[in-house]
This record gives C-alpha cells, structure tokens and sequence, in this order.
C-alpha cells in the first residue's frame, strides 16, 4: 500500500507540475502575442510558483499535511485499526497467559495433595510410625515374649503341682508306716495279754501267795486289751487317713494330667498364633516395604513433574513481554502518522523501537535466542553445580 | 518445631512447586505474592530463610531483598534468589542487594532443597 500510495503520490506531482507549466507556457505565449508586457511576466512567474509547490511542496500526496488525502486517511485508518485489534490480542493473550497460570497452579496443588496423601498413607501404614513410635514388629516381639512369660509360669505352677503331689505320696508311704506301727501296737497288745493270762495262771497256782500277783496280772490283761483297742483305732485312723491320701493323690495326678494336656494344648495354640501373626506381620512389612518403595517412586515422579510445570512460568513470562511490547504499537502506528503529518515524510513504521523495548525485558537466555532466530531448546533444570552461592 | 521460609513469586503455580518442595522436606512456608506483598508479611516473626523471584510486578526481588534486609529483625535472614535471570550482571545486583545464592529457573526440588538446608537459620 505505501509503495502503491508513493507511486500516486508521484504521478500526482508530475502531473499537476506538467499541467501548470503548460498553463504557463501557454499563457506567457498568449500574453506575448497581445504584448501586455508586466502582467505576463506576472502570470508567469505565479505559475512557475505553483509547478514548483506541487512539485516539491510538503503536500505531495496532493493535500496540506493532516488532510483528507487518501494516506491521511489510511494512517488514521491504521491506527484505528492497531486501536481495535492490538487491544483483543494483548487481552487474548493475557486471558491465555491467566488461564495456564491458573491451570497449572491447580495442577500443582493437586500433586501437592497426592503427596501429602502419599505420605499420610505411607505414616499411617509404616511399621515404624505405628502406636507412638512402637513398631508393628516390636509389638510381635513384645507379645511373643509376653506369651512365653506366660507359659513359663504356668510351666512352673505345673511343677509347683508335681512337687506337692511328690509330698503327698510321700504322706501315703508315712501313713502306711503308720498302720505298721499300729499293726506292731496291737501284736505287743497280744502278746503281754498272753504273758499276762500266763501269770494269771502262775499266781492262781501259788495259791494266797499270788493273789496279789494275781491282780497285777489282771491289770496288765486289761491294759493289754485297751493297748490292742488303741492299736485298732490307730490302724483304722491310719486306715481311712491313708484311703483319703490316695484319694487325694490319684484326684491331684488326674488334675495334673488335664492342666499338662491343657497346658500342652495351650502352648501350642499359642504357638500357632504366635506363627500366624508372625506370617500377617511378615506381609504387611513386605506390603509396607512395597508401599514405601512405590511412594518414593511416585515422589520422584511427582517431582518431575514439578520441575517440568515450571514451563508455565517462563511462557507467562515471554507472553507477558509479548503483550507489552503488543500494547506499544498503537503509539509507533501514531507517531508514524504524526511524523507524516508534521513532515508529509511517509515512512514505514521502523521495527528497531519495538523490538528493542522487547529486548529489554528479557530475562532468559532463551528468549534472546529466539529473538536472534536460533533454534532453542526448553532449558534443563538447575544441577546442584550450577547453584552460585555469594 | 517447623523452621519458616518465606516464599516469593509473582507466579502463583511457581509458589505451589516450591511451597510442595519445602513443605516435604518439612519447612512452614509462608508466601508473597510480589515484593511490596512480602514486605506485609515480615511482621517480626521468626523468618528462617527466604526464596525470592527477580522479576515480579509492583516491586521487584532485588528492590525487596534491600528493603528486607533493612528491617532488625531480618538483617541476618538469608535470601536465595530464584530466578529465569541467568545474567551475570543481575546476579552482582543480587548480591549487592543482601542474597546469599542464586537459582535459576528450571530447578530440581532437590537441588533447592540443598540450596536451603545450607543456609536456612539454626
């Protein structure tokens, strides 16, 4: 368009340059063919006058500067264009730039909330974090040995029992001495009754001279039948002592024989608990192990995904700048028309200003290589290296 | 108790991946959302480091870290700039202003978190 409107401009020039000295021409040779002398020198030289302003006048496009000449128009045109259009693309873009921003920084509050789930999950079902610090593998060892205790005890108490039941034999093998010694009470009972029924007889046959013998023979008779009475109490006592002992020890030995099947029973249920529980633990360290290993994995993951979001920032960033340098180019498109105006100098908007100003506000390496057209490659996230400590 | 770093960027997703970086490695975070927003939030409380961006709207990382950096409370506290600025001329600003390390923009969760675990207060 401009160069069409520059080429305009120039025939218009020309032409209207060619019409007036024709005009000139023309009248200087009427004037000089009717001889009015000054008056053609006059209308001479005003013509002359206006070849020369329509030729090289600031006007060239055919009107004074801020016209209504077609170029007029257009700039007013253009900037009312870069007033219409450049607005809907800075707020384009801004809205695009707000949109992402928000996208992404919901995108990381949301891999924000899978990691502090991960990590709940992973405190809640951890071995180590579980019941104030006490493991799940600690409250086995605690519980086994707890049990053991327990089965050491009633393991003692059964002794305890044997021991006592040892007692009471020993009590059964006393009362059988016993019923001995009774036994032996009531063979002496006999035998002094016998020797005292002989005395009897021998004072009897002394005659008056034995009658006291006699009476001492009579009493020792009759303390040998009381001696044999006690010696049947006795061995009855010892009897019915001795039935009871046995009855006693055969009722603690069938007592001792259940609590040990009990006993026996007991452990072994225990053991088997101890054994099913030990395999429970086992699974839920392995499934704990899992869950660990897999949330790291998932943290790592996770934290990749953080390093790669952080794009968002750097195209809000270029966007920012491409809006701002967007919103200068109504006042480039003006001061190129107001330069026209001033001068009727047309010239093409110079791109130098703008991006210069965009230059300015770059921050990153990349946007000055893609500024100077090379290709360039989304930047690598900081190493520890590369750190600069002050 | 949890030591506290103060966050400050303009980009509010940038606060999320930072905030979730700190606060796994088990740091309260509290965040700015540009320089003069910050400043607000420097109240007297116990600040144990601060992770600052260089370009942010309204005031700047650089003008912030200086304005920080002049409150008594604070005089101590160290600053890690983080940042998209790679210009060695700015990081010179950085440091002239009070900073104590510089990272750029991307970074690595992990390499942050060393950054902070060196220089963050007892």
């Amino acid at each position: 368009m401009e160069t069409i409107f520059g080429v305009e401009a120039s025939f218009k020039q020309l032409f209207a340059s060619f019409a007036l000295a024709a005009a000139g021409g023309a009248g200087t040779i009427v004037a000089g063919w009717t001889a009015w002398g000054w008056y053609t020198v006059l209308w001479a030289a005003l013509l002359l006058a206006g070849a020369a302003w329509c030729a090289f006048g600031p006007a060239a496009g055919g009107q004074a500067p801020g016209g209504d000449s077609m170029i007029g128009r257009y700039l007013h045109g253009r900037d009312a264009f870069g007033a219409a259009v450049l607005p809907v693309w800075s707020r384009h873009l801004e809205n695009s730039r707000t949109q992402m921003e928000d996208a992404v920084a919901d995108l990381a509050t949301r891999f924000s909330s899978i990691v502090d789930k991960l990590d709940h999950a992973l405190r809640v079902s951890s071995l180590e974090g579980n019941q104030g610090g006490q493991s799940m593998t600690a409250v086995f060892s605690h519980s086994a040995s707890q049990l053991a205790s327990v089965v050491a005890s009633m393991k003692s108490a059964m002794l305890s029992k044997q021991a006592m039941l040892g007692q009471i034999r020993d009590l059964e093998r006393f009362t059988r001495e016993l019923r001995d010694m009774a036994e032996g009470v009531a063979s002496i009972a006999a035998q002094t009754n016998l020797l005292a029924l002989n005395a009897a007889i021998e004072a009897a046959r002394a005659g008056p001279a034995g009658a006291g013998f006699a009476v001492v023979a009579q009493e020792v008779r009759h303390l040998s039948s009381r001696s044999a009475e006690t010696g049947r109490n006795i061995s009855q006592r010892v009897g019915q002592i001795s039935s009871a002992i046995l009855a006693a020890s055969q009722a603690a030995e069938a007592s001792s024989d259940a609590e040990d099947q009990s006993m026996q029973s007991a452990e072994g249920m225990i053991d088997s608990v101890l054994a099913d529980f030990r395999t429970m633990t086992d699974a839920l360290v392995q499934s704990s192990d899992l869950l660990k290993q897999e949330s790291i994995a998932i943290q790592g993951e996770v934290g990749e995904a953080l390093v790669q979001l952080q794009f968002q920032d750097r195209v809000s960033q270029v966007m920012s700048h491409v809006r701002e340098n967007l919103a200068l180019m109504p006042t480039v498109l003006e001061e190129n028309r107001r330069h026209f105006e001033a001068t009727g100098e047309l010239l093409a908007p110079d791109p130098a200003p703008l991006l210069d100003a965009l230059k300015s506000t770059y921050a990153m390496a990349e946007e000055h290589a893609v500024h100077s057209g090379s290709r360039h490659v989304a930047p690598k996230a900081t190493d520890a290296d590369e750190i600069t400590f002050f | 108790m949890a030591k506290t770093i103060l966050v400050v960027d303009d980009s509010a997703s940038l606060r999320q991946v930072v905030g979730i970086a700190l606060k796994g490695a088990g740091y309260d975070v509290i965040e700015g959302r540009d320089g003069a927003d910050a400043l607000t939030k420097c109240t007297g409380q116990k600040i144990h480091l601060v992770v600052c961006d260089v370009n942010m709207p309204n005031m700047d990382g650089i003008t912030f870290v200086k304005e920080f950096k002049k409150l008594a409370s604070y005089r101590f506290t160290p600053v890690i700039m983080l940042t998209t600025e790679s210009q060695e001329s700015k990081k010179e600003e950085g440091k002239a202003a009070g900073a104590k390390a510089w990272v750029v923009k991307p970074f690595k969760p992990e390499v942050l978190l060393g950054a902070v675990a060196k220089l963050v207060l007892p």
